[in-house]
């Protein structure tokens, strides 16, 4: 279906407009002592959840901003935030 | 036709409180392993659950196709054995999966396609599948309704021939491995849903379903596109795996066009006419993560118009119906196939992307053997999840992560 996403600087736009950056998954880990358990999850584990997850994208084809937003993956819709995040 | 049906498998059995094994997912490689485990390794009281109904995944959704052409040389035996199987298991199984050896042509439109096909190639013919390199015009003497000329957007420069492929009946494929594993005593179990792995000092105790709570020492988690959802939420187990969307669409019969499968890498699609006329096309995957298997407006007209670029005659031609399903893909496009990890007696067979059908015979096999004797079968050890955090990812992708989301 058609996907929109809402860019934080040109509002929402047709999601074929964007790129999909991955599952939000915090900051990058520190160089230092890092485990390759640790970054296999950093860099290659997913949650792949089925409901709603946090997630990057780019505004490939608008403005090239990076940001997180909400979407309901069962779905295909994004969604305003989860309220302990909002 | 219109006296009494008899169904092909017993579909009442009770569920029982304990089973020597439980098969979550009722897929083909669910089904496939069930089978195996009863007929090779004489483990009967195995119980396949399934949310829906069986075949409702990737197993009823897939475009049928099948062949060995794989890059590397881990993935190709595998890939060469369930090619080799689909005769062994018709005559097994007394049930027509309507194998049709037609050859795969997969059309290369650039110096760098020919070269890696080459590469392929190569590959194939040291481990003993057959496969070639053609140019465009003999492409188009085996295919007279390909367009070879200069003027389309990727002129074809040749193709990889690869006689063993084919396409076989998915639905008979489901239908075939059920009636099978059921003759021996396994017990099916439709709309029944998985909810919980339980474990006791690090060992599988029992599986949670919908209908109450399953005893067993093994379990096997091989839900399709739905299996890294499945282990993340009841193990915590995250996986190097991203769920696409992935559609296709049949258009209306016509008369026998192609007598082989075609591919293209560059045009994104492939197409090959089933027994019954139409043409079944996909290939084209949604570029973000979802569970929806919808089909998009975007993908039927990009369908539409790489088709007749490469088949003229396809002009005009409707297509009559569209569907989706899910691949779950990983970076190095190769599945993971592991056991006994986090806990003692559980088994996960995932991420085999859009390679989940051609692949379900020989993988059943295998991980029957795995699940009968516990120690990872030869053939199957590259395929373990450590792989990844030990930088040893396959090479079935000439560009990492090409067709993961995350690139």
């Amino acid at each position: 279906m058609a996907l929109m996403i809402t860019c934080p600087v040109c509002g929402p736009r047709n999601g074929y407009e964007f790129r999909y950056g991955g599952e939000d998954k915090g900051p990058r880990p520190a160089q230092r002592e890092l485990s390759p358990g640790d970054w296999f999850q950093y860099v290659h584990a997913n949650d792949c959840a089925d409901g709603i997850q946090k997630e990057w994208w780019v505004h490939r084809d608008g403005c090239g901003v990076w940001f997180t937003t909400y979407r309901d993956t069962t779905v295909n819709r994004e969604v305003p935030p989860p309220e302990e995040d909002a | 036709m219109f006296g009494r049906t008899k169904p092909l498998w017993d579909t009442g059995p009770e569920l029982k409180s304990g089973y020597d094994a439980v098969i979550i997912g009722g897929g083909l490689h669910g089904l496939a392993t069930a089978y195996f485990l009863a007929s090779r390794y004489g483990m009967r009281d195995v119980a396949v659950i399934e949310k829906r109904h069986i075949g409702f995944g990737g197993a009823g959704r897939n475009t049928a196709i099948v062949r060995a052409n794989q890059r590397t040389q881990e993935n190709v035996p595998l890939y060469k054995e369930a090619l080799d199987l689909w005769p062994v298991l018709t005559r097994e199984l007394d049930f027509n999966l309507m194998f049709n050896n037609c050859g795969n042509l997969n059309l290369l439109h650039s110096e760098a396609a020919v070269n890696a096909a080459r590469m392929n190639i190569a590959t194939a013919q040291f481990l003993g599948v057959e496969s070639h390199l053609i140019d465009a015009r003999q492409a188009k003497e085996m295919m007279p309704a390909l367009n070879i000329s200069e003027d389309i957007t990727y002129p074809i420069m040749g193709a990889m021939y690869h006689p063993p492929g084919g396409i076989v009946r998915h639905d008979a494929v489901v239908w075939g491995l059920a009636k099978g594993a059921a003759a021996l005593g396994v017990h099916i179990h439709q709309h029944t849903e998985a909810a919980a792995i339980e474990s006791r000092h690090g060992k599988v105790t029992a599986v949670a379903t919908s209908r109450g709570k399953i005893l067993t020492p093994r379990v096997l988690v091989s839900a399709g596109g739905y299996s890294a959802a499945v282990i993340h939420r009841m193990l915590g187990l995250r996986l190097p795996i991203s769920v696409l969307t992935i559609q296709a669409m049949v258009t209306q019969p016509l008369k026998p066009l192609l007598d082989h499968v075609i591919s293209s890498g560059a045009y994104h699609v492939y197409a090959n006419q089933t027994l019954k006329g139409e043409i079944a096309t996909g290939a084209h995957m949604d570029p973000w993560p979802n569970y929806t298997t919808q089909n998009t407006a975007y993908y039927v007209k990009h369908q539409a118009e790489a088709l007749v670029e490469i088949l003229p005659c396809l002009a005009g031609v409707r297509f009559m119906r569209t569907w989706a399903g899910l691949a779950d893909m990983t970076p190095d496009m190769a599945p993971i196939m592991d056991g006994n990890h986090p806990l003692e007696g559980f088994y996960m067979d995932c991420g085999w992307g859009y390679f989940g059908f051609k692949s379900c015979s020989a993988v059943g096999k295998y991980m029957a053997q795995y699940m009968a004797e516990g120690r990872c079968p030869e053939i199957l050890k590259p395929f373990a999840l450590e792989r990844y955090e030990q930088h040893r990812l396959m090479g079935e992708t000439a560009a990492l992560v090409s067709y993961s989301p995350d690139n």
